[in-house]
């Protein structure tokens, strides 16, 4: 385990050897605390069930923002990579969303929902389902022709063209969705959260900062980054076990 | 009197200025076999995507009497995503399959996807799914180039068999003169561009072994004939 891991092991020991003669150096235990402090920190908080309610809070809506990218984005994306008139017109529509900062959807959904959970999924899910859509549309365009020629030479119907050709080449799509989007959308989630969300990590950094507790702010912010690890890592074993089972 | 499955009149085809069959008349009888013999880039790809219906013609008349047609593509064509009882299926529904599996010698690979499978195997599996629908017109396009010529001989076999069998029209695109004797009833020998068909009758070969004398003899013809249409 220790040696099929040993190359981790030693990022991570690295990443916190640096950490700390960055803390020696800088000289500001209160704003940046050292690695110590901090996990005596996260383990604190750990030990209380609130924390878990957090992050249970803060991962729902990481995985329903994923989940509504994938089921909008992949129909969409199925539909722009086969029409070449569609891609066009649907492109300057995601370029637009694309280019909206976060904080521009923040007021509308502020003033729409005020504070809580549909703020920050609506966001995290408009700023996922661009990439998710051209990750789609670019998979689909690059279908092999022959197998559609293969399939036009044999008379196939287009229903069981669509289900055995493109639907079924799809999980390459979803897993890269997932691999691009995860990661982002863990960020997404806890910014918005910090600025409207109701509850979630977000909001215990966001009330660490307000009690000038910085040591509890980073505890948070490794736990935060520890769960989109650990997300990322259980989808993508979902994923590939779905894989071939089908 | 035979009917014909394929006919083909005033047939010309071009990629912009570059002109790939020029002025082609053919006609392919019910139940023959023919083999068209020519070199790269003289248009016999286009000439049988044409005949299959995936490329319009620039100009002339083609005309094939069936659309039940068997295509063994020269890659194998096979979903990599699906298994070979799955890719069967896709082209031909749910005709059943066992028989011809054991008669291709693809008994117990149902399951197997294609990336499982040899480049023999996966020839065999495209030859099935052309075998499948029942064809009356089975089309090659130097299906068994890549193979090893006894993989490729035991396929030609396997193929002459079922067309004893079935009797369905066959139309076969190659460079191998060998392969053109072992399959057809009549070849066309296909010139350098302009591509001019010319059609010749294998002589009368008793049996198709490549190592029978009158085979052999076929075959240093055909190869003068080939080195000659220069």
């Amino acid at each position: 385990m220790i040696k099929k891991n040993r190359y981790l092991l030693s990022g991570i020991l690295v990443l916190l050897i640096v950490w700390q003669l960055f803390t020696i150096h800088a000289d500001q235990s209160t704003i940046f605390p050292s690695p110590a402090a901090t996990f005596k920190e996260l383990f604190y908080q750990l030990s209380s069930a609130d924390i878990y309610l957090a992050a249970l809070e803060t991962a729902w809506k990481v995985l329903a923002a994923l989940a509504l990218a994938i089921l909008i984005g992949l129909p969409v994306g199925y539909l722009i990579g086969i029409s070449d008139k569609a891609y066009d017109a649907v492109r300057p529509i995601m370029m637009f969303i694309q280019a909206v900062p976060v904080i521009s959807w923040l007021t509308i959904v502020i003033f729409t929902w005020g504070v809580g959970w549909k703020g920050p999924v609506f966001i995290a899910f408009l700023t996922l389902f661009p990439s998710a859509a051209f990750t789609t549309a670019n998979g689909v365009r690059t279908i092999d022709r022959r197998l559609l020629e293969m399939a036009e030479v044999y008379r196939v119907p287009q229903g069981r063209i669509f289900q055995d050709i493109y639907l079924r080449s799809l999980p390459p799509f979803i897993i890269t969705i997932l691999d691009l989007s995860i990661g982002q959308a863990w960020k997404v989630i806890l910014v918005t959260e910090y600025l409207c969300g109701g509850k979630g990590l977000g909001v215990e950094i966001l009330m660490a900062r307000m009690n000038i507790d910085f040591t509890a702010t980073w505890a948070m912010t490794i736990l935060a980054a520890g769960m989109g690890l650990i997300t990322e890592r259980i989808i993508k074993q979902i994923m590939k076990k779905g894989r071939r089972a089908a | 009197m035979m009917k014909a499955c394929i006919s083909v009149s005033r047939l010309s085809h071009g990629y912009d200025s570059l002109q790939v069959i020029n002025n082609w008349n053919i006609e392919i009888q019910q139940g023959e076999r023919v083999v068209v013999l020519g070199p790269s880039g003289s248009g016999k790809t286009t000439f049988l995507n044409i005949i299959s219906g995936l490329q319009k013609p620039t100009s002339g008349k083609v005309q094939v009497a069936t659309d039940r047609i068997g295509f063994v593509f020269q890659e194998a064509r096979l979903i990599p995503w699906c298994t070979v009882n799955e890719n069967l299926a896709f082209a031909a529904g749910g005709q059943p399959h066992q028989e011809l599996l054991k008669t291709l010698g693809l008994a117990g690979f149902e399951q197997y996807y294609s990336d499982e499978l040899s480049g023999g195997m996966q020839q065999r599996v495209n030859l099935a799914r052309a075998l499948l629908v029942d064809p009356d017109l089975l089309i090659l396009d130097e299906a068994f180039t890549s193979l090893d010529i006894d993989v490729k001989l035991q396929i030609l076999h396997d193929l002459n068999r079922h067309w004893e069998e079935r009797h369905f029209t066959l139309l076969a695109v190659t460079h191998d003169p060998k392969e053109a004797l072992l399959l057809a009833d009549r070849i066309l020998i296909l010139s350098p561009r302009p591509a001019v068909v010319r059609s010749i009758l294998p002589n009368q070969l008793t049996e198709r072994q490549i190592d029978a004398p009158a085979f052999i003899q076929a075959e240093a013809a055909l190869i003068c004939r080939l080195t000659d249409r220069n």
